[in-house]
């Protein structure tokens, strides 16, 4: 049932209900990195799944820090270089070619044979690019951040309103309306760590 | 009924042909079901409905209590996700004006949410009721009993409401044809100077 839809959705994605078609729609909040991501068969060191309340803040740091190792790289891609914007494809491309780059003080030593420059570029390829996999991974399974940060606004806001009909209703010291508060304050906390991630 | 601009739902939309929502949209949408589950019982009650409904939309009170009795179709008090899924299908065919095709694709689902009583027969007191939702005219309602109560006992069982569905999307389909057939004509002309 979802495979042909998803198919038809491919067609009817250009627009929305009867001559609609905004340039601030959906795909503005859809990033394309999670489309084009292809089955990874390879076992790959565990991501953390995110609790309740770290959430995005370790998506975040995990962007930070990929980021950060990036800006040590070939400096012509760091100006253009977003990892959600960028496809397997892309990343296929940009690490071969780093790759290459790197083989050049490699070629010049003439005791190394080619089975082991071969090898060796291979392993800086996959020791670069086992980041790489372990982020889209869990890029794959995640929301894109504009969305997530769209749906916890909102449900603070239609939160922050349901806490009010609580008290009114009852009472400020009812089990239920402390759990909401509680849960209020957590989900407002969670924001406010990932605000502070983004700004850094 | 209208959605929010900007709101969450309004960025979602319908597959045109089987008016679902796609994997991935369903996937943002329980994490949104979630988020708003805030006493961790995989439901949603009245009041945290409340609230998200009249975020969302410019449905007024009674209307929401409405919607709300037409889901909780166990009578617990609280709506699941899957009651939530459908609510979110029915708004979203609304605002994209995929009522006829919805209603087509999925009549045994909306028969059984405007049977209310359980009766397996709808009157015209159960489509009145759910004009807002479901924007079904008067002078359909008119035809829908005139043409389809082959029963003659002033009320629909599954089968002439099936039929009705029928009907109305041919009508729907040949309406929507007319009017691609009148603006193509303009551009004929203008081919021919």
């Amino acid at each position: 049932m979802e495979e042909k839809p998803f198919k038809a959705l491919a067609k009817s994605s250009g627009h929305r209900g009867s001559g609609k078609s905004s340039p601030h729609d959906t795909r503005n909040l859809w990033t394309t990195a999670t489309q084009s991501q292809p089955k990874l068969n390879v076992p790959l060191p565990t991501v953390r799944e995110d609790s309740e309340l770290e959430g995005s803040s370790v998506g975040g740091k995990t962007r930070w820090s990929y980021n950060q190792g990036r800006e040590s790289d070939d400096g012509e891609d760091k100006d253009s270089f977003k990892p959600e914007e960028l496809d397997e494809h892309a990343l296929m491309e940009l690490e071969m070619r780093r790759g290459s780059s790197l083989g050049g003080p490699l070629e010049e030593d003439d005791s190394k044979t080619d089975d082991e420059k071969s090898s060796s570029v291979s392993s800086l390829n996959i020791s670069k690019h086992t980041p790489h996999r372990a982020y889209w991974v869990e890029q794959q399974s995640r929301l894109p951040l504009p969305l997530t940060e769209l749906m916890e606004n909102e449900a603070l806001e239609i939160l922050t309103k349901a806490l009010r009909s609580y008290r009114s209703e009852i009472g400020r010291d009812h089990f239920l309306t402390k759990q909401l508060q509680r849960y209020i304050e957590g989900l407002k906390r969670r924001r406010n760590k990932r605000l502070q991630v983004m700004v850094i | 009924m209208k959605l929010k601009q900007g709101s969450f739902l309004w960025y979602l939309y319908l597959d045109k042909l089987y008016c679902l929502l796609s994997v991935r949209n369903v996937k943002a949408l329980v994490e949104y079901f979630h988020l708003l589950d805030v006493h961790r019982k995989k439901t949603l009650n009245d009041v945290l409905f409340y609230h998200f409904l009249h975020h969302v939309t410019d449905l007024k009170r009674n209307q929401i209590t409405i919607v709300f009795n037409m889901l909780d179709w166990n009578a617990v008090g609280e709506i699941g996700f899957d009651q939530f899924y459908m609510l979110v299908c029915i708004l979203l065919a609304q605002e994209n004006h995929l009522e006829e095709q919805f209603i087509f694709r999925h009549s045994r689902p909306v028969f059984e949410l405007l049977d209310l009583d359980g009766e397996l027969k709808i009157g015209p007191s159960n489509f009145h009721m759910y004009n807002f939702l479901f924007k079904i005219k008067k002078q359909q309602l008119r035809d829908l009993y005139h043409d389809f109560d082959i029963t003659g006992d002033c009320r629909l069982n599954y089968k002439e409401f099936k039929l009705f569905t029928i009907f109305s999307m041919n009508k729907y389909q040949e309406s929507q044809k007319a009017v691609k057939e009148e603006k193509a004509v303009p551009e004929k002309k203008c081919h021919k100077l």
